[in-house]
């Protein structure tokens, strides 16, 4: 009995973190106030500050995380409406995904090696831009930690998006088919979501980047890993 | 209190082809994650005309427009890492923040670049 109403008080918790989130987001409309960058700062420092367990949280949370998967899913109702636009931008969108999934891998590697980071942390690093479960797969199939590199997809996701307005600002792509791609590729699901607050095209492109790329990075990494590990 | 009950029917929907997707990853012993499949699945399904929109409509819009929302718990989970990001895991994050950029950045020119040419050779 008890555990349902913590469970209740976790989920209401995190609506009105949600709200608060986008009640911020849409006073100022930039990608790092987006709603879960505001919302899990105030669910933490909560939790935090009432010394309350994340797991205890979690009793609650695990409700939310049963609708994850048919969130998921959902991407492809948008996807099907723009399908006309969409199919006739096969090659672009393709080649834009697989060079950012290379990219994300191949840069990852060098910037490891040349940090010195080797090991698990190494292993759990390089699938960081694919979705959470491919990502958890691919690490631990070469000797990473789960968890671990669920914490990099994080940084890739969440941190990705806070500073996506001001990379594209300074670097481009300008238009709505190349920041699909960009934030699809490099921020997954996540990113998926913030681009689908821009615009409903953007976020279909963007569900195609982060379909592929979970594809392609499964298949990159453990090649990079043979041919220069 | 009827669109209550439309969109609760949808996401069962969506929830009967999630774990569709999640059985065929178990069945094929698949590395694509059964929400990813899903996805492919109910694509598949629409475009095949085999699933009516109006099955899904109303609960899928509600699910996109409030994407963000179904990340927060999941995300709150960094709490339990924080130990990580002292010392050398700030080195960690810059890697992680740096790679990603560089993702955005590439990933979505080539893309723009190829678009703005055939564009251009259409004209």
């Amino acid at each position: 009995m008890n555990e349902i109403w913590i469970g209740i008080a976790a989920v209401l918790g995190t609506i009105v973190c949600y709200q608060i989130g986008q009640f911020v987001h849409k006073k100022w409309p930039v990608s790092f106030t987006a709603p879960v960058i505001v919302a899990t700062p105030i669910v933490i420092i909560f939790l935090l500050s009432f010394d309350i367990p994340y797991e205890t949280y979690m009793i609650g949370g695990e409700w939310i995380n049963q609708l994850l998967g048919p969130a998921v899913v959902a991407l492809a109702y948008p996807l099907y409406q723009h399908w006309s636009t969409l199919k006739k931008l096969t090659v672009p969108l393709l080649s834009g995904t697989l060079v950012g999934a290379f990219v994300g891998v191949a840069s990852g590697m060098l910037l490891a090696v040349w940090a010195d980071v080797d090991g698990a942390i190494f292993y759990s690093l390089l699938p960081k831009n694919a979705t959470t479960a491919v990502a958890m797969d691919v690490a631990v199939s070469l000797g990473g930690v789960g968890s671990l590199a669920a914490v990099f997809v994080m940084i890739a996701g969440v941190g990705g998006v806070m500073i996506s307005s001001f990379v594209f600002k300074l670097f481009g792509p300008v238009d709505s088919i190349g920041r699909g791609i960009g934030i699809g590729s490099a921020s997954h699901a996540i990113g998926t979501a913030s681009a689908m607050e821009n615009s409903e095209l953007e976020g279909s492109i963007a569900t195609i980047a982060m379909v592929v790329s979970a594809v392609a990075v499964s298949i990159i990494v453990p090649l990079l890993v043979m041919v220069f590990m | 209190m009827l669109k209550f009950f439309t969109v609760a029917f949808h996401i069962a929907v969506l929830y009967i082809i999630f774990i569709a997707g999640t059985w065929i990853q178990q069945l094929f012993n698949l590395f694509i994650p059964g929400s990813v499949i899903g996805l492919v699945l109910l694509f598949t399904l629409l475009i095949s005309g085999v699933l009516k929109v109006q099955w899904i409509e109303a609960g899928t819009a509600f699910i996109i427009k409030h994407l963000a929302f179904f990340f927060i718990p999941v995300t709150a989970g960094v709490m339990n890492y924080f130990d990580l990001f002292a010392g050398k895991g700030v080195v960690l994050i810059l890697i992680g923040l740096i790679s990603t950029a560089l993702v955005m950045v590439t990933g979505g020119h080539v893309s723009q670049a190829l678009m703005r040419r055939r564009e251009a050779e259409h004209e």
